[in-house]
């Protein structure tokens, strides 16, 4: 009896034991607290490198809250306890003190975390006063761009800019946005750092680890030459080059009959004439993941797609036109922020006849095809939009006043007024590669007076374009009448790129009909609120899902990435973009049953209902690859194509921890040799006097008896 | 192997492998040499093969010096000079470092 009970109380005791008194938590989750933000990187491109990258193991700096410059000052005149992390608010964040920080040096400021607390914040903006300052139109072998002035900050396309996207920094810098994360990293800067900074040096303190390195180094011929390098046994990669996909659909489908062979040459049908309307794709910020470039591309995303959807709707069918040659092609470029990359490629391939590519069974287009370009740039006030020229043509004097009709017209009431600017001064967009090849290209490009504070950041997001989603429930394929306003303000975001929008389309309807528009409807603003909402909010949007096959799995609550990224990048935008053009362009085939809707141009959408639609389509992909990584023994210090990489990197992370005063360091080390001394002192004699210990034991060294002999 | 237990014409013609061994670009066979037959060359009472050892461990002393010399002059060199050198010295190098030039 006694012995069962014995055994009950034992089984009861572990039962115990591992239910509720052990508690398993790893020692390294005790020590360390992660931090979740976005890093910074290092990108290269001919000549320099530019980013940031941490030491290998990660870069560990103590952390101290930066409140107001003097706090910066304290740091770099006398740091107790080096190396720093300061925790830095955007509006503190400027060039000046980035560039400080720099020059102290990773052993007094070894990383910098950026907080999201832009309350005092009035301008953030990393790109250059001149983007794309070394591609674009230039003149006289100049290695800068003639379109803009650097010298002359009030007058660039961005006075804001502070250039940080281009400078190259000793250490990492980490983005955190969540408020959550912030407090984390105050609190424990309150409680561990926040007094007596006299004794930093002897006691423990609040520190961060950030792991953010970088493999590629020096500049893209470096990198590339070394992930090429043929006894690069370890297969590893040092830097991808920059690569998406350009967007491209037409307005009419095109009849190629002759060039269906695979293998014959191709011809151009000089009969053809195509409109280009183009614009940005892509947009770019410091950080990994992160820029929604709400402003300063997708306002004129939008606009194409707008032009694109309004004129699908409005034209008669292609033959009724008075040239029944004419095609409008809309482009969207991708790679854009960085020298043009997609817009290059784009210039490169129809020079080598290479656009569409073969594998559409289309005729190919070349410059004799192209009767002008409308490029939509930045559209930051729409009050305020030029059109731009290099030289004034009868061309631009004919497209300028159909603009203008119709903005100022009182029946639409619009109230726009867009004025001419003939000459060099030409903002940074896709145009300028085709003007670089050819200054004569008629190039007309839209763009409006630069008012964009937070130009390539992180916060040119839905607040910077004031956009507040309707979630209206309405039809949005079809288009509105001029008296609809019930949804949106007049000065919404809806509102404004209905209009902007509605006059490009008006005006393009009556270069291709050689008519007035006399009509009442104009582009949706309904579609505008369902455009913004996919691209801002999230993919799983009533326009994506249109847009896709039905039932195709929802796209993530999180807007699409519009960054170029590399190759096997998540290319989002490109993809969402290309159906979205796909849906809006195409024209129903009501009588093709869905299972002989498979094979492209014909493709099955889900529609506005879900229910499912068969659509002849028009839309395609190019490459955006800059014909750097092309050409062979390019040049990549004679500045004609794009030659960005990015470098590759294993992981982003960061965590808090209590660091350890030196004092503790030393004496943690000391008492460690002083052990291992000891220790080796202790075995030496024990092993000297081992007969002391084992008296009976024979030494392992004498003669083991010899085998028995069989 | 236990040079105590082997008898004096196979230490000589070990140490002669040994030191032919080494001119196979192989130095580091030299230093081996000289290590395990130094105390037969110069500390053992002598023996008639003594000598010819003993020439042998110096020979190979002096090739281990050289090589020694040789190598850290151009581990210096290369070190110093890797990144300036640009392509070269990518083409030359078997494991590139990450991150620098």
């Amino acid at each position: 009896m006694a012995q069962e009970v014995k055994s009950a109380a034992i089984w009861l005791l572990l039962l115990l034991q591992s239910s509720a008194i052990v508690i398993s938590e790893r020692t390294r989750d005790k020590i360390y607290q992660p931090i979740i933000g976005a890093s910074c990187f290092r990108r290269l491109n001919g000549t320099h490198q530019t980013g940031c990258s941490s030491t290998y193991s990660g870069s560990v700096g103590v952390l101290h809250l930066i409140n107001v410059e003097a706090d910066l000052e304290f740091l770099l005149s006398s740091p107790p306890s080096p190396p720093y992390a300061p925790l830095i608010p955007p509006h503190l964040f400027t060039r000046t003190n980035l560039l400080r920080l720099k020059e102290a040096g990773p052993r007094i400021i070894s990383v910098v975390l950026l907080i999201n607390r832009p309350k005092k914040m009035n301008q953030f903006s990393h790109e250059l006063n001149c983007p794309n300052q070394y591609s674009g139109l230039k003149l006289d072998n100049r290695t800068e761009t003639v379109t803009c002035d650097v010298t002359n900050v009030g007058n660039t396309w961005n006075p804001w800019g502070t250039g940080l996207l281009h400078e190259d920094f000793p250490f990492p810098i980490y983005y955190i946005a969540d408020a959550e994360e912030i407090d984390k990293l105050e609190s424990c800067f309150e409680k561990f750092n926040n007094f007596d900074y006299a004794s930093h040096a002897l006691r423990s303190l609040c520190a961060v680890e950030v792991k953010s390195f970088m493999s590629a180094a020096v500049n893209s011929e470096v990198c590339m030459r070394r992930t090429n390098f043929i006894n690069n046994l370890g297969g590893s990669k040092y830097c991808d080059p920059l690569e998406g996909r350009n967007v491209y659909a037409t307005l009419y489908p095109r009849n190629s009959p002759e060039n269906l062979e695979a293998n014959a040459a191709r011809r151009v049908n000089a009969n053809e004439k195509f409109i280009i309307v183009s614009c940005r794709l892509d947009t770019t910020s410091m950080f990994d993941g992160l820029g929604l470039g709400a402003m300063d591309s997708l306002l004129s995303l939008a606009t194409l797609t707008h032009v694109a959807h309004m004129l699908r709707l409005l034209l008669p069918t292609q033959s009724t036109l008075p040239d029944p040659k004419r095609n409008v092609l809309f482009v969207a470029f991708n790679g854009e922020s960085y020298d043009y990359i997609g817009s290059q490629r784009f210039v490169y391939d129809i020079e080598h006849l290479a656009f569409p590519t073969r594998s559409t069974h289309s005729t190919p287009i070349s410059f004799e095809n192209i009767e002008f370009m409308l490029d939509i740039g930045t559209l930051d006030d729409i009050r305020n939009i030029k059109l731009h020229t290099l030289t004034a043509t009868p061309l631009a004097q004919q497209l300028l006043q159909k603009l203008n009709q119709y903005a100022k017209s009182p029946r639409y009431g619009f109230n726009v007024n867009i004025e001419s600017n003939v000459g060099y001064q030409i903002p940074p967009t896709s145009a300028q590669s085709f003007l670089r090849r050819e200054t004569k290209f008629p190039a007309l490009i839209l763009n409006a007076v630069p008012g964009n504070k937070y130009y390539h950041s992180v916060y040119d997001d839905l607040d910077n374009v004031a956009f507040i989603y309707g979630n209206t429930s309405e039809d949005y394929t079809i288009l509105a009448d001029i008296n609809d306003k019930k949804y949106f303000d007049a000065d919404s975001l809806q509102m404004k790129v209905r209009n902007v929008s509605s006059i490009v389309a008006m005006a393009l309807y009556e270069t291709l009909t050689g008519k007035q528009y006399q009509g009442n409807e104009v582009a949706s603003s309904i579609l505008a609120d369902e455009f913004f909402y996919c691209y801002l909010q999230s993919s799983d949007c009533p326009l994506f899902k249109a847009s896709s096959y039905p039932n195709s799995p929802a796209g993530l609550p999180l807007p699409p990435m519009r960054y170029i990224s590399v190759l096997g990048g998540s290319q989002e935008s490109s993809g969402w973009t290309y159906r979205l053009l796909g849906f809006l362009l195409s024209h129903p085939e009501p009588n093709v049953p869905k299972e002989n809707c498979s094979q492209l141009p014909l493709f099955y959408f889900a529609g506005l209902n879900g229910t499912g639609e068969c659509r002849r389509t028009t839309q395609n992909f190019t490459s955006a690859l800059s014909p750097a990584f092309l050409i062979e023994d390019y040049d990549w210090r004679s500045g004609q194509y794009s030659t960005w990489t990015e470098s590759t990197w294993s992981q982003f992370s960061a965590r808090i921890f209590l660091r350890p005063s030196n004092v503790h360091e030393i004496t943690t080390l000391s008492i460690g040799i002083v052990v291992f001394i000891i220790s080796f002192c202790l075995i030496y004699i024990i092993s000297s006097r081992w007969e002391v210990l084992f008296e009976d034991v024979p030494a392992s060294n004498a003669a083991l008896p010899p085998p028995t002999a069989c | 192997m236990d040079l105590s237990k082997a008898p004096n014409p196979r230490k000589l013609q070990l140490c002669r492998t040994y030191f032919l061994t080494g001119f196979a670009f192989l130095p580091f066979v030299w230093a081996i040499n000289v290590c395990w037959f130094f105390a037969e060359a110069f500390r053992k009472p002598t023996y008639p093969e003594q000598s010819q050892i003993k020439r042998y461990v110096i020979y190979s002393a002096i090739g281990t010096l050289f090589w020694t010399i040789a190598l850290i002059t151009w581990i210096v060199i290369f070190q110093t000079n890797r990144a300036a050198w640009g392509a070269t010295a990518d083409y030359i190098s078997f494991i590139i470092p990450l991150g620098s030039a």
